[in-house]
């Protein structure tokens, strides 16, 4: 059974609070704006649905169970592998600046929040109440930092998410359902501040998402890294595209 | 080299309260005094704009190190909630530029509630104009109230909207006790030397 702390982990790494820079990337979803191919509610759930199946199941969260299983395993250069393979499937250079910044900024906030918990009469006390703040001195996860900063790996974010949520104590599937949702979160909440959606609109659709996020998350979860694969072309084209948009508020 | 080495000054402020044009003026007297600066503008919207923050600093600033930031529509969040993008891009500033030394970091246009994260912005100026009335400091907001300096800009325009900027300088000093208030007109360049001494002192020499 998860444990307390492990789910109030995930509560925090998908809570829109977390200061790592996601509320910054709309993912090509600016540009479909931009470009008025979504203009409904019901347009932007298809869309969404289609970002689960196309990329963020079969690309992201086959890079994630590969690289929760690597840091499981002590495996470092699986999990190099995994961050590897999902840069290079990752085709508007955007979308992985996006993912390398909020995966960078994830292990920087880790190493920056490094503390003890403290008790009720303000003394440092040493248990695991917060294995978030755990995961700072971890071995695997410093390891993987160290790769980052010196240019042997890029650090994506569904990557650096898979080895905290397993450091964490969370399984493979919680961290793939912990990615998905806060993927689709994001994205709603980007549409939604770019476009003229209503928020009960917007919440019918991350309630319509939620079995497709579940599909995905329990479909790709354990898939081997071979079978990673990204189609969402015109998604790709939209992300491309905004790199050179006349109006932009997003960095992707 | 990051973003923890260099001194970071935060410029908020309302829509068209003259933060660009401040900036602007900034640049060249921080430049003569022997600083090396950066620069970073949130929510620069269009093309257009970008080019023209590019332009401006041609002369006087390396174009790497003249950004913009987009903050995802949530000017107040990217300065303040979730400064990441922003100390991302001064961290790429200082790795290009290790002797760099002030980066000043204009906020996209926001409400009087907007402030700067302490670990974005060392020193944190609010920009207000004479043209949005003058009862501006006397609500109260965060950013009049908590700024290092206030700086009132657009006084050339207090005539012709019928602000008395002796109630705004009273109305300062009621909310803001002691700590300093500026009042600028950038187009004439007038009180931008007091600006300049006030990053120096606060930030530079400090």
């Amino acid at each position: 059974m998860t444990s307390s702390a492990a789910l109030l982990t995930a509560m925090r790494l998908s809570d829109s609070m977390l200061p790592i820079g996601t509320y910054t990337a709309s993912y090509g979803v600016e540009q479909y704006l931009n470009e008025s191919e979504i203009e409904t509610a019901d347009e932007l759930g298809e869309l969404l649905a289609g970002y689960l199946r196309g990329v963020i199941g079969p690309a992201e969260i086959v890079a994630l169970g590969h690289a929760h299983r690597s840091a499981a395993a002590g495996d470092i250069e699986g999990i190099v592998a995994a961050d590897e393979r999902l840069g290079a499937a990752t085709l508007p250079a955007e979308f992985r600046d996006s993912s390398t910044k909020a995966g960078r900024k994830l292990l920087e906030l880790l190493a920056e929040t490094e503390g003890e918990p403290v008790d009720d009469t303000g003394e440092g006390v040493a248990t695991d109440a917060d294995p978030l703040a755990g995961a700072a001195g971890d071995g695997t996860v410093a390891e993987f930092a160290a790769a980052c900063e010196d240019g042997r790996a890029d650090g994506h974010y569904p990557v650096v998410l898979g080895i905290v949520c397993q450091r964490a104590g969370l399984s493979a599937r919680e961290a793939a359902l912990a990615n998905a949702y806060g993927s689709v979160s994001g994205l709603l909440a980007a549409a939604q501040r770019l476009g003229r959606f209503g928020h009960t609109a917007i919440q019918s659709q991350l309630s319509a998402l939620f079995p497709v996020i579940e599909e995905v998350s329990d479909r790709y979860h354990d898939a081997e890294l071979d079978a990673m694969c990204s189609f969402a072309p015109l998604a790709d084209v939209m992300g491309m595209a905004h790199e050179r948009a006349d109006r932009r508020l997003f960095m992707s | 080299m990051g973003y923890r080495d260099v001194a970071k000054v935060g410029l908020g402020g309302p829509v068209g309260s003259g933060k660009t044009a401040l900036v602007q003026r900034l640049v060249p007297r921080l430049d003569e005094a022997g600083y090396n600066v950066g620069v970073i503008a949130n929510d620069i919207m269009t093309q257009e704009d970008a080019d023209r923050l590019r332009e401006s600093f041609a002369d006087r600033l390396p174009a790497d190190l003249v950004a913009g930031v987009e903050t995802g529509a949530c000017p107040h969040t990217g300065i303040r909630e979730d400064p990441s993008m922003n100390l991302a891009k001064i961290d790429e500033f200082t790795e290009r530029h290790p002797e760099l030394d002030v980066v000043l970091i204009e906020s996209g246009g926001d409400n009087l509630a907007a402030t700067f994260n302490p670990e974005l912005a060392d020193y944190f100026m609010f920009v207000i104009s004479v043209a949005e009335g003058d009862d501006i400091p006397r609500k109260r907001g965060p950013g009049v109230t908590q700024a290092d300096l206030l700086v009132v800009n657009k006084t050339d325009l207090a005539p012709h909207v019928d602000v008395d900027l002796d109630v705004l300088r009273d109305d300062a000093k009621t909310v803001r006790g002691d700590d300093p208030t500026v009042f600028t007109n950038c187009k004439a360049e007038e009180g931008i030397d007091e600006v300049v001494d006030s990053i120096e002192r606060s930030v530079l020499f400090a």
